[in-house]
Formats: structure tokens, sequence, C-alpha cells
């Protein structure tokens, strides 16, 4: 691993601190500022509570306590009880509606329709500057569009009640006639020409190339599934609107929320201070919330709406089925000369997902000659949403899986035949990478697994009845960015505040910007309290994309840096002050204590000082944002994806990188695949709490295990109803099927990526696992599997 | 769920009593009822709470049986050092089954009474199509998503399997099941199940109104030498994909196979006796070829849907894994 | 029919006098009607085990429980594990310590589920931590820190310790 006090890394952070502020200088819009110099600092060794050190999770007691509060068990008097209906049928007409025996049912309050008509706006799309993630808005029409789309809601006084009368709610369909499968020739895909690559002449490269692989790489619909389910709580103040939401971004909830009600946003707020998981699915609201809000407005009392976990199935979208034909073409020497792909997604039959197949095929190796195509397909089904490394996890995938055999192919090691491919900078933006430590990563990862003791032979190793493969394979996910802000309350207690509107979905939010706050102010971390997830806080972006914990460390610093200074020069310039005869330049802030920088002892403390000059607090708000920007410009960050810099924006192509090594047994009569052990070496830049994103890291690799061995929505391919709407039949990991993971961080601070140096880490971990997977599982039986998840009739007997 | 009474009876004359009475249901571990009351399949208007009748959650083990109450809950008949001895199949096929919370609720006599996972069945909102349900409905899984379903013992009308694992043990070992209703009768466990045929939604001989009182599992050389093996996709927590408990007896010579106990569960419409797979072991030495031969024979007019085919190749592959295991020579 | 009754429970060593619909879920009558929502529902139909709560000193599932069923019985949940003094329980100060959680919400039964399986002697091993903790799904992927936490407080309770 790389030393931090390596003098060529120090040289190297400057450079690229250089780098980014000409990038910052010359990009238009709302660039993002360079990071202040204290962060280009080489480290001292970690001190406990830095940023850097391996803190326990900030949130840790009220969660294991259980007093953490989520947000349907917000205590309201009078609250009532939404309970959701869906459709049987998925394309067509609701003809009639028969809520009579509803009505009738004991303690029903009221049970909404599209017969009721009340208006709910349509949101504004992401793609179009808004934060929605579906346009469908429930009970507007009669018109049904897939199977399992709410089409009424019975509100009761008690949750067992409006149960009881949802289940009495009768329909009579006029169907019309479905598209299920995007393989239906009736299918119109459409191409997505916007991130279409082509260089050189790929097919003629492919079609002359010495050595060819193929393949048809699919995979299913994959839910996000989080232990929370949909859930939220609605209620009215006069023309205010309060909505406890679970939400990954409070700020895009409530633009979404005051769009559907037609409300001024200033009347909107969300509160989301835990979240029960999310994974990509509580980025924006969906349809069942505008319902709690219209009821909650019509009752004049809290109304609080769940979907029960089989309605999160069609209550929102997981990751769409995915289909890719992935061709490879090299020299006999392993040289690629050619990628030729072409993939599609499915997508609702009136809107719009893209799960971009192709992200990591035109960004992981040197080719001279590529051609990657991207289509979606609408069929009836729910729109299809983000779910862990929406994107770079299929597409890593087929291109990982394809390497694999074309490594089989030529008789050449998996790893060997990646570093005689590697890009020296971003094949399609043609750009240098602002930090790439994936050789790190190979070489950390191969040396921790064991990998040069690996019989290359398909079924060569085995144990028992058990045969033993070994895979591995490449990740990456983007370095996304935007400007932040923060807000730092000092008190005259000495307790320290960080306020900020973003989320801590189980990501370590709250106890790495404690870190970052500690840091800088020399106080202890246990005194530093941060408030997140709530409007009534500074702006944030959305917790997705693996980019808020970088965008928050950069604002938290920031303001913490203008506490410092606000600090010294109250300490310099109060006439109470005890140090007022010093001058600002002569004291420093160290442990809590602000002294003359000459005198080692005598400071005073923060708090201290506040009483003394008869403050009872210091608040500090600051931001990433450039100088003069607007409110315009700080409330995009906060409402939409408008700000969300590509990872080529500072003119260095920044990715966060992985090695993934798998050890499978297979059971040889069963088909059965258990994972023995995972070894992954990542790249996130700078680490700033290795305990907490270790825990991010292994999430995703068990995640992945899940996909590459487990889950798979089953869709009836009569009624597109999903027939495994549940957590038994839609198999997701057990502690039983996860092995002990090592995980090795070989990141460097990327001072040109981010703002502090961190790069992607929570998505990543997902990325390539699939693929080294079904990679190992190829080694242990030689049979190569292209449709995930690999379950049991694809094996047995292998 | 609709609205139902809730009575919590003192005794088991008691409860027969009012089980007497239309629409009322016997409660004990719930795990099955309450979670198909959520889904719509059960709805009784009374449930009779049994879980304090007294004197029905006892183990006991004499020189010739296991004897178990109808409310000995999973995780102690799984956990008792006896049974384990004596029956490694039956301790097996427990701990094996669902989740140790899910354990430690359900009862013995509950468990023999879970019903099929068939997502259909379970989907009453969607699915009124379904013979268990509606007599006569017709069957949505046919020619649906059938993975899950039954390759063995299905009809026209039901190709739903049978979940549980622990009755795939008694029926290899010639348990009875002691009923009590207006009198006291005893049922071998392998014609307690009923097949589908014609009528799906009767699964079992219990009349309403009677009660499982507790099963009683013959102590054999057999089962001292037993073995429950499940193989699914998950590696716990998840129904079988195909199961077989199994025994086997050996002569004096310890090579010669003298008796062979095997059942499947995962791919029958009930926990399903392969008797041709005991008598093709019968006599024959212990060793993996034999054993592999004789459990192809496992699969005897097994008919596969669209998606359950993988079954018929496993289950055999099971069964003689179990044995090998059973016979130490896996 | 008489579906309302009241109903007595006793939950963390004190009596909730309450007035239950017979469909209550003892799931839903800890956290809608006894204010203590810290038992979580992840699916309401017994497979995730977000609900785990001990009854009768044994971990069971609230959500597949009818409130009724309980009455008469010591309920204790996640409010109810840590000293009176707020000193936590040696399962909940191992989950903080291994991090063996991240979004917290299956955490209150992954650690109902824990103290249960270290008092049953299923925690000899990691594999079989591993099989007797399967009841409880974790999405976030805290399997290994969940063992290394089971592991640790195992050893530090000693077996046969008390709930």
């Amino acid at each position: 691993m790389t030393s931090p006090l390596n003098p060529e890394l120090k040289r190297r952070t400057l450079v690229q601190a250089t780098m980014m502020t000409g990038a910052a200088l010359t990009a238009s819009g709302a660039a993002q500022a360079a990071a202040p110099a204290e962060a280009n600092a080489v480290r001292q060794p970690v001190k406990h509570g830095a940023v850097g050190s391996s803190l326990s999770r900030a949130d840790g007691a009220v969660k294991v306590k259980g007093t953490a509060r989520y947000a349907i068990e917000q205590p309201l008097a009078r609250m009532a009880y939404g309970v959701l209906v869906q459709s049987t049928i998925p394309a067509g007409r609701i003809r009639a509606i028969d809520t009579a025996a509803t009505r009738a049912s004991p303690g029903v309050l009221a049970v909404y329709t599209h017969e009721s008509g009340f208006r709910i706006n349509r949101p504004k799309r992401d793609l179009e500057g808004g934060a929605a993630t579906e346009v469908f808005v429930p009970l507007q029409d009669n018109l049904v569009r897939w199977n399992g789309q709410h089409i009424a809601i019975v509100v009761a006084e008690s949750f067992e009640q409006a149960t009881e009368a949802a289940a009495l709610v009768t329909v009579a369909y006029e169907a019309s006639e479905a598209l299920l499968h995007p393989t239906d020739s009736r299918a119109h895909p459409q191409p997505m020409d916007a991130i279409k690559a082509e260089w050189g002449d790929a097919a003629a490269a492919f079609a002359s190339a010495p050595v060819k692989v193929e393949g048809v790489y699919t995979t299913p619909r994959e839910y996000n599934v989080p232990m929370e389910p949909h859930a939220c709580v609605a209620a009215w103040e006069g023309d205010r609107l309060t909505v406890w939401e679970p939400s990954q971004w409070v700020g895009g909830a409530r633009q979404v929320i005051s769009e559907w009600m037609g409300l001024d946003i200033e009347k909107v707020r969300v509160v989301s201070p835990y979240v029960g998981g999310g994974f990509g699915s509580k980025i924006a609201p969906h349809p069942h919330v505008s319902l709690a809000c219209i009821a909650a407005r019509e009752l004049g009392r809290p109304v609080k709406v769940s979907l029960t976990r089989p309605q999160t199935f069609t209550g929102l979208g997981g990751r769409p089925r995915t289909h890719q034909r992935l061709a490879l073409g090299a020299t006999r020497d392993g040289q690629l000369v050619s990628i030729v792909h072409e993939g599609w997604n499915e997508t609702a039959i009136d809107d719009t997902h893209v799960e971009p197949t192709n992200s990591v095929t035109t960004l992981m190796y040197a080719t001279p000659n590529l051609s990657s195509r991207h289509s979606i397909i609408p069929v009836n089904t729910v729109n299809p949403s983000w779910l862990r490394a929406p994107g770079e996890n299929p597409s890593t995938y087929a291109l990982e899986t394809a390497m694999d055999e074309l490594a089989h192919t030529l008789g050449m090691d998996p790893v060997a035949l990646r570093l005689k491919n590697w890009a020296d900078q971003d094949p399609k933006a043609k750009i240098p990478w602002t930090t790439r430590q994936l050789r790190e990563a190979y070489a950390a990862g191969a040396e921790a697994f064991g990998w040069s003791r690996r019989n290359p032979a398909p079924r060569s190793m085995r144990e028992g009845r058990e045969l033993i493969g070994w895979g591995m394979a490449a990740g990456t996910y983007p370095v996304w960015r935007q400007p932040g802000e923060a807000k730092i309350i000092l008190h005259a207690d000495g307790r320290v505040e960080v306020h900020s509107g973003g989320v801590d979905i189980g990501t370590g939010t709250y106890t790495i910007l404690a870190q970052a706050a500690a840091e800088v102010l020399g106080v202890p971390v246990e005194r530093v309290s941060v408030s997140l997830g709530d409007t009534d806080l500074p702006r944030a972006p959305v917790a997705g994309g693996s980019q808020l914990a970088n965008i928050l460390m950069g604002a938290v610093h920031t303001a913490a840096v203008a506490t410092r200074t606000e600090l010294l020069n109250l300490a310099a310039s109060d006439p109470k002050s005890p140090l007022r005869s010093a001058r600002v330049n002569d004291l420093v802030l160290e442990n809590g204590q602000i002294r003359p920088s000459r005198r080692p002892t005598g400071g005073v403390a923060i708090a201290d000082l506040l009483k003394a000059v008869e403050r009872e607090r210091l608040e500090v708000h600051r931001d990433t944002f450039p100088t003069g920007a607007t409110e315009a410009q700080r409330n995009a960050g906060n409402r939409s994806f408008t700000l969300m810099q590509p990872a080529t924006a500072s003119g260095g192509s920044a990715h966060a990188w992985s090695a993934q090594f798998v050890e499978v047994r297979v059971d040889e009569d069963f088909g059965t695949v258990r994972v023995k052990r995972m070894v992954a070496a990542f790249d996130s830049g700078l680490v700033f709490n290795p305990k907490l994103a270790r825990s991010q890291w292994i999430g995703g690799m068990i995640m992945g295990i899940g996909q590459a061995l487990l889950e798979e929505g089953l869709i009836d391919p009569r009624d597109g109803r999903v027939v495994n709407a549940n957590l038994a039949d839609y198999a997701v990991a057990v502690n039983a099927d996860v092995p002990e993971i090592q995980t090795i961080s070989v990141g460097i601070p990327d001072l040109q990526a981010t703002p502090r140096g961190g790069k992607a880490v929570g998505e990543l971990g997902i990325v390539g696992v699939a693929a080294a997977i079904s990679n190992a599982v190829f080694h242990a039986t030689g049979k190569r599997i292209r449709d995930l998840p690999i379950t049991i009739e694809k094996l047995v007997g292998a | 769920m609709r609205a139902l009474e809730y009575l919590r009876a003192p005794d088991t004359a008691t409860a027969l009593r009012e089980a007497a009475q239309p629409g009322t249901r016997f409660l004990a571990g719930g795990t099955t009822l309450v979670d198909l009351m959520k889904c719509g399949v059960e709805r009784p208007a009374r449930v009779i709470d049994i879980t304090h009748l007294p004197g029905l959650d006892e183990v006991t083990v004499s020189d010739t049986a296991i004897r178990i109450g109808a409310l000995a809950k999973m995780s102690q008949v799984a956990a008792d050092a006896r049974v384990r001895t004596v029956a490694p199949v039956i301790s097996e096929a427990l701990w094996r089954a669902a989740s140790a919370q899910l354990r430690n609720m359900a009862s013995i006599g509950g468990n023999l009474l879970q019903r099929t996972r068939c997502t259909y069945f379970r989907d009453t909102a969607a699915y009124p199509n379904c013979n268990k349900r509606n007599p006569g409905s017709g069957c949505a899984a046919m020619d649906g998503l059938n993975r899950n379903h039954a390759v063995l013992g299905a009809s026209d009308a039901c190709i739903a399997t049978y979940p549980g694992d622990l009755a795939v043990a008694l029926v290899a070992f010639d348990a009875t099941v002691r009923i009590m209703g207006r009198f006291e009768r005893v049922v071998p466990v392998d014609q307690f199940f009923r097949l589908p045929g014609d009528r799906p939604d009767l699964e079992h001989d219990l009349a309403p109104g009677e009660m499982i009182l507790g099963i009683e599992i013959p102590l054999s050389d057999a089962l001292r030498r037993s073995h429950y093996l499940k193989v699914r996709d998950r590696a716990s927590y998840e129904f079988a994909a195909a199961s077989a408990a199994v025994g086997i007896a050996l002569e004096a010579d310890g090579r010669t196979i003298r008796e062979a106990r095997v059942a499947l569960g995962g791919v029958a419409t009930k926990p399903w006796r392969a008797r041709a797979v005991e008598q093709a072991l019968a006599g024959k030495p212990l060793n993996e070829a034999v054993i592999r031969d004789a459990a192809a024979q496992a699969m005897a007019g097994a008919q596969a849907r669209e998606h359950n085919a993988y079954k018929i190749a496993l289950a055999p592959k099971v069964v003689a894994r179990a044995l090998m295991s059973a016979g130490g020579i896996a | 029919m008489a579906t309302q009754r009241a109903v007595r429970l006793r939950i963390n060593g004190r009596d909730h006098d309450l007035t239950l619909d017979s469909r209550v879920t003892l799931l839903d009558a800890l956290r809608e009607y006894a204010g203590l929502p810290g038992s979580k529902k992840g699916c309401d139909q017994g497979q995730c085990g977000a609900c785990t709560v001990h009854v009768g000193g044994q971990r069971v599932l609230g959500c597949l429980t009818l409130a009724m069923q309980a009455e008469g019985r010591e309920i204790t949940t996640i409010e109810g594990l840590a000293a009176p003094d707020g000193t936590l329980h040696a399962v909940q100060a191992a989950f903080v310590e291994h991090d063996a959680f991240q979004c917290g919400y299956c955490t209150p039964g992954q650690i109902m589920s824990a103290v249960a399986c270290i008092h049953e002697g299923h925690a000899g091993s990691d594999d079989e931590i591993r099989e007797y903790m399967s009841g409880n799904i974790c999405r976030c992927g805290a399997y290994p820190h969940i063992v290394a936490a089971v592991r640790d407080a195992a050893a530090r309770l000693g077996k046969g310790t008390s709930l």
C-alpha cells in the first residue's frame, strides 16, 4: 500500500490540486471551488476521531437501543392509516371500481380512487431538470399501465381496519393487450444516442481479429428491497405540509411533493433523520407519498401510508431487465483490437429509465476500435429505477465475464489480460485519469487471495464432492460531484453542532461529518453532534451516486475552517476576550484551545472564549459554491440533478476502482454454489473512516452475492405479475450465504476528484462481484452461465 | 385480515367444544395461520388459542418409540438430545427448516399442517383461479411460473408442493398421528396427507373440529442411522428445492443394506415415500454405485412442467447423497 | 362479536394496559399502541426477522404473533435490553464496536436474535452463528460484522448467561 507520507504522493497531490483549481476556473456554471489549502497537507498518523480514523458509528447507540426514530415512527395525535389497492392486470382500463363494501367496513374514513377527482400534478422528471424518478401520478385516470399499479387508497382509524377494507375493493377491468417482455416482436427499442460510443471500425476489426469471444449477457429484474418498506407520514398544519419520508434526498422529495400538490415549496417540509436502507430506491418519493398527502389534507389528520412488502415490488421499480450482446476481438497475445457492444434495458410503457449497459464497456480497457449502443424498450411495468451502481453494475458484469472468456480462450491469466489492456487514459473522453490505483488493486487483491496458486484449468481444483473455483473481475464507479453547504454552531456550553440537510442512509454521514469538524476545530469528536435529513437544515444534494460524503466533507471542512477563522478573530478583537492583545495571525486553534502560537500552554477553550465575550453561540454557514453563486443555483443543487458534474468535469477522468477475487464451491451433484472467500481491493481515494467504508464495501459485495446467485424478479409472462414479490421468494443473501470478506484500501487522496480527496465508496462495492462469482463458477465447473442469477437449474449435474 | 374473535382454551375439552362452531380455527404458533390470514387465504371468524393446553408439549422417548406432543415447539424437539441420538433425521429436518425464531413459535402439530408456498395460492388478489382455495376455479400455476412446483403426485387440478421438512422424515419412518375429535384415532402420517386429485383443497385427513394431539415415531435401526439432506439455492432460511429423509440399517457384516428408508421433500404434492428406492437397496452392498442406481428410481412417474424439470435431475442426487451420508460413505 | 378487548401486556418488566382489536399483531401492538417502535416491520409476513422480540425468554417474530397470545408472558424488546442506567447490553456494545449494521433498521431484530442465539448455545463457531442468525435479513450486508459481534459478545458473556 502506498504510504500517505510518500513524498512522490505529496508532489502529485499538489500538482493535482493545481490542475483542479484551473479546472474550477475554466468550468462554466456552478463549478466546484478549489479545495482549501489545508486539504493538501500531508497527513500525520491519524488521531482518534480525525478524518481517516476508524471511529465507531456516531448513530450507533440510538440504533442499537432502538431509539432511532424512522419515518413512520413519528408519534402524532389522531393518526389515520392508509392502505393501498393495486391493479391485478397489466394493461387496460378500470371499467368500474366498487367501494361500497369498503366504505361500509368498520373504521373506514375515506376511500379515494380515480373517480374522487383529486388533482395530483405531474412532477418534473430528473431528466427535465426536476427531481422525480417517474412521471406516474396515481388516481388521475382509469388507465392501468402495469400489474400492481396503485388504483385506490383506503384510510381508516386503524391499520387493521384499513387493511381489511382495502381487500373489499372490487374492480372490473377492460383489459387491453399488454407488452410484457422486451423481446416481444411488437416492442419498440428506442436507441439512446446520447450514450452511444464509436471509434475506429469496430465491426471490421472484430471480423478480422485472430481471437474472438462473443456472448449475450442478461440480468433479470432486481429489487432494492431495503429492510424498511417505503412508507411515510403526511401531516398538514393549515397550508403547510410536513412529510416524514424515508428519503435519500429531502430536497428532492420536497421539490416533488410541492409539484404534486401545487404547493409553494417553502410550505413543504420533509424530515428523514434515519433511513432503513435505500440503495437507490428512496432517491425520490414514489407515488404512494402523494396519496398520503392528499388523504391527510382531505381528512385534516396525519395519515400514515406504508406499502406492504409485496406492494414495494410494484409501487416502485428496481433494476430493469438488461440484455447485452458483447463481442471482444483480440490479438493472439491478448491485445484487444475491438469491442462491439449492444445493450438494452426495459422501461415503463410511458416513461423513461435508462440503465446504461455501456458505462464501463467504453471505459475500462484500451482498444483502438469500439462500437457501443444502448436502447431502452418500453413494456408494461412500473418504471424501473436505480439500484446500486445503475449502469456500471450490469455493464461490468458483461464486460468482465467476457474478459474472463477471452483469458480462457487465450490461455492467459485473467489478471495478466487486464494489465495487458491497461488504459493509460480515459479511452472515451481521451483525457488522463485523476488517479487510478487499479494496478495496485490487482496486486494487493491477488496477493491477499493467493491468486498465484490458481490452476487455470476449469474443474482442476476440488475437495471431496465440491468443485473449487477462483474468479476475479475489476470494477469501477465514477466520481460525481457538485457544491454543498454546511452550518457549524459552537455553543458556550462546549457543544459543537454540524447541520446539513443531507441524509445518512447507513453510509456513515453522521460520523464522518463530526470527524471533519472535530479535526479542524480541535475538539473531541464526541462533542460534535450532527443533525441531518431535514429540509429545515442547510441544503444538500442527493445521497446517491456515492457523491454525498465527498460533497459534505468538503462543505463541512470549509465551514469549519471559516469557524476557526471567526473564532480567532473574535479572540483577537473582542474587548472582553482574554486574548484581545494577541494578533490574529499569532493565534492557533489546537485541542479545542485558542492560544498564541509561540506559547504551548495557557490557551483559552472555545467555550470559555464564548462565555468571556458573552456569546451563547457562534454560527457559521459556508459552502463550496463558487463566489457569487445565486440562490437559484444553490436551490438547483438541492432540488434537481442539474449540478451533478460528470467524472470528466475537472479535466481529468475521476473514477473509483476495484479488483474482486472470489472462491466458490460448487457441489458437483446439486449445482449449488457457495461463496467461500472474498477478497477485494478498492481505490476509493482517501477513505474518511476505514471502519465505515469497509461496511459499505462489504455491503456491496454481499448484495453482489445475491445478484450473482439468488436474486431474480419472476414476472409471469401471461399477466406481468411479479409472482415472487416477497422476501421468501425473492431471495436475498442471508448470513449463512456470506463468508469471511477481506477488504483492502489502495486509494490515495485524489484532490482533483473531490475537495478532500475521496472517491466513490458505496456503489463501488457491488461492481464486478457478479462477474467475479460467475467467472469462479466457470473455473469450478467449466460451465459458462451468462444469465443471472446462477441458480440450481443452470448447474445441476455440473 | 378480517375481524375475528380470539379465545384462549384452558383445556382440550373446551377447545374441541368451541371448535365445533363454524368458522373456527385452532391457533398454535401462528406461523402458518396468521401468515395466511394476512394473505387472505385463511379467513376464520374465530381463533382458539390452544398454546396453553396442558400436557401437549412433551417429548418422550421409550424403548420403542418417540412420542411428541402436538404443542411441542420445533426448536424444542430439534434440540432434544435423545431425539438427536435415536432419530437424527427428525432433529435435522427440524433445524434445517425456517429460522430460529419461527422454530421457537411453530408447533409440531401445526408444522404438519403447513400449507403450500405456491405463490399463486398465496396471491388472493390477483388469482381467483386456484383449485386449492376455490375448488373448480382452475390453476394459475399449471402454465405459470412453476419452478417450485411439484413433479410428483400432481394432478390436473393442482401442482402445489408440500413445503414442510419434518413430515418428510415422518413418512419415511412410519410415524403415526394421534388425532382427537369426537373420539381419538391414530393415522399413519403417509395416509394423513392426501394427494390433490380433483380436490386439492382437501390436504389431509383431519375433519373440521379435530385436533392433532401428537405424533409417534417407532424406533428402528434405520432411524438411528438416518439423515435429512435439504438442498436449496440459499444456504439457509429457504424451502427445499429438493430434500431427502433417509435411513439405513445394515446387516451384521456392516456392508450389506438390510433395510433402507427414503422419502422426498420439495418435489411432491405431499411428503413422498420412495418405496421403489428402498426396495432396490434392500439386500444390496452399501456402495456409491448401488445407491446411485437405486436413487434413480425415486423419480418414477415424475412429470415436469415448464420450469421445474430440474427437480427431476436434482432429487435423485439428493437421495443418493443423503443415503451415502447416512451410510458413512459420502 | 367481541373483537376489541382489554389486554395487559408485560413488556420490558412493565405492564401496558391496552385495548386492542383481536387481529393486532404483537409487532403492531408494540409499534402503534405501546409506543415502542424499536421493533421493526420489514415484511410483516415472517420472512425477514426485523420484528424479533423475546416472549417467555424465546426469540419469536412479532409479526406472526397475535398480541393476545402474548398476554401473561414476559415480552422483551430492544428497548428493554440496556440496563436502566443506559449501559448497553454486551451484544449492543459489540454491534457498535464491530459496526454490525449500517441503516440500523434490521438491527433491533438482529440484536434480539443474537442475544437469544448466545443464550441458546448456538454461538459456538462462526458457521453456527451464521446458521442461527440467518433468520434476520440485513440488506445493507453487515453479516460478517454481525458474526464478529456475536462471537465477541458470546465470549464476553460466557455460557449460560441470562437474558
